[in-house]
């Protein structure tokens, strides 16, 4: 079953809308809310007045941050950062200053989501403006009025590994360049949500709509309302999409249980697109000061980095995550030892920033990938040649970068580096020349290589029962936004169990089914969830051939599974069914166990297997080639992408066509990024992007057919199955290898260093001082 | 992003269309509502009734009579897409409507609500002023006639009265070949500079031309000046030269994070060479 391309059984529901997303959901006497936002994005709350709001027939109440308990905390930062965060941190509702357009100000609940608008019109807020903080720069300056007491940075930290300013000076070449990635962020189709209902007799609430992270956000919430872990119930319905950014503990998952508790009535809040552009964690937004050196055979000898992010209005969960990620991972696939990097984390009145799939890789691979071509065209070298030389080898693995992210250190485990990159070179022709442009079109071609983190998080769980029916349940503690858990990890505990794929189910992000669950992030349910399956398979097989023995009167090592039964392998008419095994273990029953005589014994526990697995900090590091032609317009600076070929080295593919999927669609959402999407705001902190008419996703026209060459060269040395995690690297080379592609039509040394890569931007390139 | 609240009313007729919209303040029709509709959610327009004109019959339907194309309003976008006999009388318009949206949106989306929308950097209203169209209105006190070149009057801005409803374009059949190009974000996208071009060339002399562009300003903005060039010199390589030398560059006022003013000035010389070249290597012949 691994390696096969099984048809993903979760689409049938969704390709027929027979989804259940949290919207779908509805309970007896429940209340619809809506949050009132900030308009301002600076501004002390001079008053609030909601009587004439409160006056509405069918308004049950508008919350203010008066009406959650005196003693909340603000949001907890959950992820190690460099330095204490504590001053910036956010509550769920705003008390006196708001710091962002968007930022939550009050909760109004009523009858219909439509009355609730109509009520906040009626809401009379008085602001103070304060001084607007409007982007990184401005916090950067000393003249910039205070946000908060300690200033507008949240922090500033470096790495200065090897002998930097001895490499410059001994160095053939150096190059040098800045450049700036936009804000931009997920997009999922299926906004946030949240339905929450409490039952106060039994002490009971439960939560609809929570992803990504179930286990550890029930815990933020338990911890902060004061209640205890198994009060709570978080249960993930369909889920239509999360790209990082929906697992951040946002400020609406504490105040709509809370509220849901003081109403005594179930509240549902389903966010609007209006609102998630405001309210979803915004991502990406930094800017690259990159200094290089090389040899003049091409042998790269150092960078130097100074790394400023715009991180928003607060520091929420997953704090300064995304620079840290970036500082630590810019040298990427290469052999390079001497890198400094200084960081520093900024805060404006923006938006609080989080987590978008590849966080900070695709931001340091814009940066890295241009400079390493601006390098190979300083020294008249092919730009696959200079990559070639200077990749981590095989024998140099596994190779410690130097640095740490989050408290890890940043570490790839094993790889063939120059293998996949041979392949992948080869496969999409590299040296083929490129047709020629016709009239004002020039052509262009592009190459990245890169490397991604994958499999991070500290443990995963997983549990499998046979039922006496013969059929399988799948527990596991990863949640599930889209990916294909349901079809893959029963790939997985099939290929064990010789059971049918299709007698497998997969429950998963309930906390009520599982009691511990990591969550998906970082690539790692391929990582982590389907390890766990695997060895609670095992001890599933373990379980069966022990029983079976019994049964069979046969000895264990004579035994064999195949196709939903045991059988003796020398003689295979000798069998027991999974079924009947299962049958058998059922508590209570009286074969192989039978009833004590004077004292109460363990008894059956199930054809069942749990298994805790415990990850590697560092992850598995997975290696990839981007790849792509273009054709650049230089009369109307329109791009057209013309060919494009993503490859990884995934160790071992479980289900190929899975993986291929998730580097297609990395890539079609990078081409977003790259191109299109930017969350703009105005030199006054106000939000201009409120709509799919002004926040541009790539269509079908945008986006070419991709080729996906997913191989299994390399596999990972730090889990069972050798697998490495695909969610990120469609993604993370996208913005670089267009750039490159655009700079080599150019051939002019001109280079888009600002994304997104809008015709204007493109026009000024060609026609440069325009 | 839930609607402030309104009355609704479907009439059969357009008698009964013209009552309703008389009897409210602030009623407004809704044609196809791809714009309506998510301005009401945004509560950026807050009607008292909506007058859907989706159940008049007599509002929708092509119809070709003595020379004159007739399309009802109601119209769907798709529907005159697919039109041969529209490809045949003014094929401008198909070319301007493949720049339109997408599938869904023309299957929904209709030929006169756009128009009586008149979004400044829509390509149909583009496409009514090259064309020449006649846009007819109904109004209480009967039917009247405006020449597109006078509808469109600025941004979301026509000839409509309060009360009035537009119930066909009228077009003469297309003199000479055209072309329609633009420059977007994305294939769909309203332009960030639009140019619809129409050339009728007679043994060699140039007798009738159109030259409008469209997102660069309040409403399409004919180039008059250049239009004259071209009929004065014909549609020569040396003519089209003086006609890009001649194109109304001031009028230029959208300026935008999408698209500068600038951006905008400098595409249009572009479009205006590329329009009018593809115009006259068409095979469509008048």
């Amino acid at each position: 079953m691994i390696g096969q391309r099984v048809l993903r059984v979760e689409d049938k529901r969704f390709l027929r809308g027979e989804g259940r997303y949290v919207a779908d959901i509805a309970l007896p006497f429940m209340r619809e809310a809506y949050v009132l936002r900030s308009p301002q994005p600076h501004a002390r709350i001079v008053s609030f007045d909601a009587s004439a709001a409160l006056a509405l027939e069918g308004v049950d109440a508008v919350y203010t941050a008066a009406d959650l308990p005196a003693s909340l905390t603000p949001i907890p930062c959950r992820i190690p950062t460099h330095g204490d965060m504590t001053p910036f941190l956010q509550y769920p509702l705003a008390r006196d200053v708001v710091r962002f357009v968007g930022e939550p100000i009050a909760v109004i609940v009523a009858s219909s989501r439509a009355l609730a608008e109509d009520a906040a019109e009626l809401v009379a807020i008085e602001f103070e403006p304060l001084p607007v903080v409007a982007d990184a720069k401005a916090a950067l300056d000393p003249a910039t009025p205070k946000m908060y007491p300690p200033g507008n940075i949240a922090t500033q930290w470096g790495f200065d590994l090897g002998k930097v300013d001895d490499a410059f000076a001994q160095a053939d070449i150096v190059v040098e360049k800045s450049f700036s990635i936009q804000r931009h962020s997920a997009m999922p189709l299926e906004t946030r949500g949240l339905i929450a209902s409490y039952d106060k007799a039994r002490s009971y609430l439960e939560v609809w709509g929570p992803t990504k992270v179930p286990h550890t956000n029930r815990a933020m919430l338990a911890r902060m309302l004061g209640m205890r872990d198994g009060d709570i119930r978080f249960a993930e319905p369909d889920v239509g999409g999360s790209f990082g950014a929906r697992g951040e503990f946002y400020p609406e998952d504490i105040f709509i249980p809370y509220f849901a508790i003081k109403l005594g009535k179930p509240i549902r809040w389903i966010e609007d697109r209006q609102e998630h552009f405001a309210s979803i964690n915004h991502s990406r937004e930094c800017t690259f000061q990159v200094k290089a050196s090389a040899t003049k055979d091409g042998r790269i000898t150092a960078f130097d980095v100074v790394l400023v992010a715009d991180l928003g209005a607060y520091i929420r969960t997953h704090g300064d995550v995304v620079p840290s990620h970036a500082a630590a991972s810019f040298p990427g696939p290469y052999a390079i030892r001497n890198y400094r990097v200084a960081a520093t984390a900024a805060l404006s009145n923006k938006t609080p920033s989080g987590t978008l799939r590849a966080p900070g890789m695709f931001e340091a691979n814009f940066a890295r990938e241009q400079i390493v071509d601006m390098l190979a065209e300083k020294l008249g070298m092919d730009r696959a040649e200079i990559r070639r030389r200077n990749l981590i080898k095989p024998d140099e693995m596994p190779w410690y970068v130097g640095t740490q992210s989050v408290n890890r250190p940043t570490l790839f485990d094993s790889g063939d580096f120059p293998g996949l990159f041979e392949e992948s070179v080869s496969r999409f022709g590299w040296s083929t020349p490129l047709p020629k442009g016709e009239g004002p079109v020039r052509r262009g071609r592009g190459i990245v290589a890169l490397v991604e983190p994958s499999g991070f998080g500290p443990f995963e769980s997983a549990r499998i029962e046979i039922d006496p029916a013969g059929f399988a349940t799948i527990f596991t503690g990863a949640s599930n936004q889209g990916q294909g858990h349901e079809t893959m990890l029963p790939q997985v505990a099939a290929e064990v169990l010789g059971i049918a794929h299709d007698r497998f189910r997969v429950r998963h992000g309930d906390t009520a089914m599982i009691p511990y669950g990591g969550g998906s992030y970082a690539s790692r349910t391929a990582v982590m969830g389907a390890n766990a399956v695997h060895r609670a398979a095992l001890a599933v097989k373990a379980k069966a051939l022990a029983a079976a023995a019994q049964m069979l009167q046969a000895k264990e090592d004579e035994l064999a599974l195949d196709d939903g039964k045991v059988i003796v392998a020398a003689n295979p008419s000798r069998f027991v069914t999974l079924a009947h095994i299962a049958r058998v273990l059922t508590p209570g029953n009286a074969e192989l166990v039978p009833a004590p005589k004077d004292f109460i014994k363990d008894d059956h526990d199930g054809l069942t297997g749990e298994v805790f697995l415990r990850a590697i900090p560092s992850g598995t590091a997975v290696f990839s080639v981007h790849m792509a032609d273009i054709a650049l317009d230089t009369g109307t600076g329109e791009l057209k992408v013309e060919r494009y070929c993503v490859s990884g080295d995934v160790g071992r593919a479980i289900n190929p066509m899975i993986v291929e999927g998730q580097l297609v669609g990395g890539v079609v959402q990078g081409i977003g990024g790259a191109l299109l999407e930017e969350l703009a705001y105005d030199e006054d902190g106000n939000l201009q992007t409120g709509s799919f008419a002004d926040y541009l996703l790539p269509s079908s026209h945008e986006v070419p057919r991709i080729e996906a060459l997913v191989v299994e060269k390399a596999k990972s040395i730090s889990n069972d199955l050798g697998v490495k995690g695909c969610g990120e690297i469609g993604i993370s080379g996208v913005a670089a290898v267009l750039a490159n592609a655009i700079a080599h039509a150019l051939g002019t040394g001109a280079r888009p260093t600002k994304l997104p890569l809008t015709t204007e931007r493109l026009l000024d390139l060609v026609e440069p001082g325009s | 992003m839930k609607p402030a609240p309104f009355d609704y009313e479907a009439p059969t007729t357009v008698a009964d269309a013209l009552k309703l919209l008389g009897s409210h303040e602030d009623a407004r029709p809704i044609a196809g509502g791809q714009s309506l509709v998510p301005m009401l959610a945004f509560r950026l327009a807050r009607p008292s009734l909506l007058v859907d004109l989706n159940r008049i019959p007599s509002l929708s339907g092509i119809e070709e009579k003595g020379g004159v194309l007739r399309i009802g309003a109601m119209t769907r976008q798709a529907k005159v897409l697919a039109s041969d006999v529209v490809k045949r009388h003014a094929p401008l318009l198909v070319q301007a409507l493949e720049n339109v949206g997408h599938p869904p949106t023309r299957a929904r989306g209709t030929i006169g609500g756009s128009c009586a929308h008149a979004d400044p950097a829509a390509e149909l209203p583009s496409a009514m002023i090259a064309l020449d169209a006649t846009m007819v209105i109904a109004g209480s006190g009967g039917e009247r006639r405006v020449r597109a070149d006078d509808f469109f009057i600025g941004a979301f801005e026509t000839a409509l009265q309060p009360g009035e409803i537009l119930v066909a374009l009228e077009l003469s059949k297309q003199q000479g070949v055209s072309a329609f190009l633009e420059v977007s974000a994305r294939k769909g996208d309203f332009g960030i500079v639009t140019v619809a071009a129409r050339v009728a060339v007679k043994d060699g002399r140039c007798i009738d031309a159109a030259l409008v562009l469209g997102g660069i300003a309040e409403r399409s903005v004919r180039c008059a000046e250049a239009e004259r060039i071209l009929k004065e010199q014909g549609a020569t390589p040396k003519a089209i030269d003086a006609v890009l030398a001649a194109l109304p560059l001031d009028a230029v006022t959208m300026d935008s994070r999408s698209a500068s003013a600038a951006h905008r000035r400098r595409l249009i010389p572009e479009l205006c060479r590329r329009a009018i070249e593809a115009a006259l290597a068409s095979q469509v012949t008048p």
